[in-house]
């Protein structure tokens, strides 16, 4: 499923930065081995716990696009550090740098998402957690 | 400010109110060893940690952490009456859900242990040794891990935690862990907690309105 998409497999440590996450192991759920790059539109925003959570439209080289669900820190945490629901809206296109998901699915952990216009939300690392 | 000394209430008891974060194990309870102490589980025990997934535990699903485990959110202590002597001190946890501790300090005992139901914060009563308070809990439920790693107790646990303002930003907190049902020798951990910023509050944070992470937590009980 992965294989096609445009996502640029970053070598390992590269990010550096300390996921520290909330009620789970960040190692569990996540590989830090297999850090992803993902462009695309936003098409939901969950200000829900125990994560925030966006949705991003990826296209692959042939067009097929998939819709990616990307883990932030909760919403505590991003509003403690001066973030809002209201920074990132539907329609934006980002690149999200993260970590995926050891299940396989369309899934990653976001560690900096930044617009097109080259402003960074939600921190330098959006997964550090409270 | 934090490097300054613990502030009082007017009956000279140290003020332990506050918004703090941490003081506990997280990731490892093992980290928080003081020189020369060990764990040592029982067989049977080892068994268990060594069988703990990843998804099973507790704080992944959105259950509370119980003691000495600590969530990597705020928690707020408040007493009563705030003035002085204290009959009651609650640690109010925002996460891993919003729960708290009920600290009896009113002198009781603990009930006896067949009276107690096990429960996931157990029954504590507190008393003040110089400036440290202590708090001594029986009672637990086996259901909450100690860690990320799946570290186990039984309904045995005894913990008795001594809290210490060792500055204005600082809370130490001491506890021996005592279980001999998991463990073949009581051990002492230390952690500090850090007093958070005078304008931040608990919020809410309702763990289980959408908690997607279980279903994509891999393998066995792990930190790294």
């Amino acid at each position: 499923m992965k294989s096609g998409i445009q996502l640029i497999l970053v070598l390992a440590g590269i990010l550096t930065s300390s996921f520290v996450s909330a009620h789970h192991s960040f190692a569990a759920q996540y590989d830090i081995n297999q850090p992803v790059t993902l462009v695309g539109k936003v098409t939901k925003v969950e200000w829900t716990n125990p994560h925030a959570r966006i949705y991003i439209d990826v296209a692959d080289a042939s067009g097929n696009v998939s819709n990616w669900n990307i883990e932030l820190g909760s919403p505590n945490f991003l509003r403690r550090a001066g973030w809002s629901r209201n920074d990132l809206k539907i329609t934006d296109e980002v690149t999200i740098n993260g970590s995926l998901a050891r299940s396989g699915a369309d899934m990653a952990n976001a560690a900096s998402i930044i617009l097109k216009d080259g402003k960074q939300v939600f921190g330098r690392n959006a997964a550090d957690d409270f | 400010m934090a490097q300054e000394p613990a502030p009082r209430l007017p009956d000279g008891t140290p003020d332990f109110s506050g918004l703090w974060s941490g003081g506990g194990p997280v990731g490892d309870i093992a980290g928080g060893l003081i020189p020369g102490e060990v764990m040592l589980l029982t067989p049977e025990y080892a068994e268990i940690k060594a069988g703990r997934m990843a998804a099973e535990d507790p704080e992944a699903n959105c259950l509370p952490t119980g003691v000495p485990r600590i969530a990597p959110y705020p928690w707020r202590i408040v007493q009563t009456p705030t003035f002085g002597e204290a009959t009651h001190m609650y640690f109010l946890f925002e996460g891993n859900v919003h729960s708290y501790r009920q600290i009896f300090m009113d002198g009781r005992e603990h009930p006896p242990a067949e009276e107690l139901d096990p429960t996931w914060y157990g029954h504590s009563i507190g008393w003040w040794e110089d400036d440290t308070l202590v708090i001594d809990s029986i009672g637990f439920n086996d259901l909450t891990w100690f860690d990320f790693l799946g570290n186990p107790h039984s309904t045995e646990l005894h913990t008795i935690e001594r809290y210490t303002r060792t500055d204005y930003g600082t809370l130490e907190n001491v506890t021996t862990v005592i279980d001999p049902a998991a463990y073949v020798q009581p051990f002492t951990i230390r952690f500090e907690a850090r007093l958070q910023p005078a304008d931040w509050d608990l919020m809410e944070y309702v763990c289980n309105e959408n908690n997607q992470d279980v279903e994509h937590i891999q393998g066995p009980a792990r930190l790294f």
